[in-house]
């Protein structure tokens, strides 16, 4: 693994726009960054990324099996007790999933350890299944990249064999915070891949879905809502004002309610707690469990929920080094081993493995200056040398 | 990992951006508690900010002033 700086195209963010692509910067600042890439063997790649991201993917399908119908699993999560028949039943229903997306730490030498695990919620596919890989098509034809690059992504062809698989005959509903531009352009990737599938189609805001007297959730057109992707977190659906409607209604939700257990921190140490000592893994324990200190003083403490690195702290010698600022933390919080990012040009790097219907297919990878990655972190393409 | 695929766009881009990508309109000041949405002439116009699923009011302070469902 290696970072390799490297000349932007010149029209990059023409091509960015004509594509759909309009969050390539955010509040002036560079979101896509191709000033440079970073390299990986195809063993890196197939042995180190790849097949543990299926493994982890396993382990947690494991730990969702156990937690489903188990109290003190689910009491741990801090899961309202009111939604656990919910996402009990999507489970043993086997509602599918679409994706996700490991976040981990991986220097190219040691073992990929696992930081979190994006289940429910992720954003950035667009920038990983379409414009890095217009990166290295172009790049290639440019002479900016190898003649021989090769990219790990196939998210986009399997994303629509996936959603043949899920949707069905159904009309699907996206659903999500249409006016956060990111929101929006994750949301109109994912219809696209839908419609290439074969599915009807429409957006709509998840502010504009409307409750019949029936109990069924309906569009601004009336039309219930048979089957809906949404961009918004299940702990958000929960304590929203239709959250108690959930389980009456007939809708059947992408991602499933069962992924509210895999989108909390909390299965860190549960997974930690099943896996012991697991390569992939990193010691992690609920922060008021008394084996926490087997973690000493130096550790990173992430909130049950939180999202873009909010309210995640550095703590290092029982002093705080970093903390991002965020809403998140009343559910409480859990710490997690420091496994220092790898640092190459005073960047910090995080990879993003993605899982399509849980199969491995794609790399992203995230940069800061900071060692914690949020909102603001760059998106760098990556090549297979 | 195919060096011959092909990622084709069908809706997404500049034919389609107007008619898919509802959050693609550039922000207009709507002054405090309102936010810009696309209407259905696609033209901006302000709403009170964000209701959540069912309307219940959400506040979004401290999250940078990115807040989105996404992650």
């Amino acid at each position: 693994m290696q970072r390799i700086a490297c000349p932007e195209r010149d029209d990059w963010r023409a091509t960015a726009e004509s594509a759909g692509f309009d969050f390539h910067t955010i509040d002036g600042e560079r979101y896509w960054d191709e000033r440079a890439y970073y390299a990986f063997t195809l063993e890196e790649i197939e042995r180190k990324i790849e097949e543990p991201t299926g493994e982890i993917d396993a382990m947690c399908l494991e730990l969702v099996g156990h937690a489903v119908d188990d109290e003190k699993y689910l009491r741990r999560l801090k899961i309202p007790e009111a939604f656990w028949p919910l996402i009990s039943e999507s489970w043993h229903r086997d509602d599918g999933s679409l994706y996700g997306r490991l976040d981990l730490s991986f220097d190219g030498r040691s073992p990929a350890k696992l930081l979190e695990y994006n289940a429910d919620t992720p954003t950035s596919i667009f920038e990983a299944a379409v414009f890095q890989w217009t990166w290295l098509e172009q790049g290639i034809e440019r002479h900016i990249i190898p003649k021989r690059a090769d990219q790990f992504t196939s998210i986009h062809e399997r994303l629509i064999e996936a959603w043949k698989k899920l949707g069905g005959a159904h009309h699907l509903h996206l659903a999500g915070m249409t006016e956060n531009t990111e929101d929006a352009g994750t949301l109109a990737y994912l219809q696209d891949a839908a419609s290439q599938a074969g599915l009807k189609t429409t957006l709509i805001d998840i502010e504009d879905i409307g409750l019949q007297d029936d109990g069924k959730f309906v569009d601004l057109d009336d039309r219930a809502i048979e089957l809906a992707f949404k961009l918004y977190p299940w702990e958000w659906m929960f304590h929203d004002a239709f959250g108690a409607r959930l389980r009456s209604a007939t809708t059947r939700w992408i991602e499933p309610p069962w992924k509210a257990i895999l989108s909390n921190k909390g299965i860190l140490p549960l997974l930690w707690e099943m896996f012991p000592n697991h390569p992939n893994l990193l010691p992690a324990y609920f922060e008021d469990d008394p084996n926490a200190a087997r973690l000493g003083t130096s550790f990173v403490r992430k909130p049950l929920y939180s999202r873009e690195g909010a309210n995640v702290a550095l703590v290092s010698a029982g002093t705080t080094l970093v903390e991002q600022q965020g809403p998140y933390g009343a559910e409480g919080f859990i710490r997690q081993a420091m496994a220092p990012l790898p640092n190459f040009s005073d960047q910090y790097a995080v990879l993003g493995s993605w899982l399509v219907d849980h199969t491995p297919c794609g790399l992203s990878i995230r940069e800061d200056e900071n060692p914690i990655t949020g909102n603001t972190s760059r998106f760098v393409p990556h090549a297979i040398l | 990992m195919k060096r011959s695929r092909r990622v084709v766009l069908t809706l997404m881009g500049s034919a389609a951006v107007g008619a898919v990508s509802m959050g693609l309109v550039p922000r207009t000041d709507c002054g405090p508690g309102n936010t810009t949405v696309p209407g259905p002439d696609g033209r901006p116009y302000c709403r009170p900010a964000y209701g959540g699923f069912g309307g219940t009011p959400r506040g979004f302070h401290g999250h940078g002033g990115h807040a989105h469902g996404g992650g």
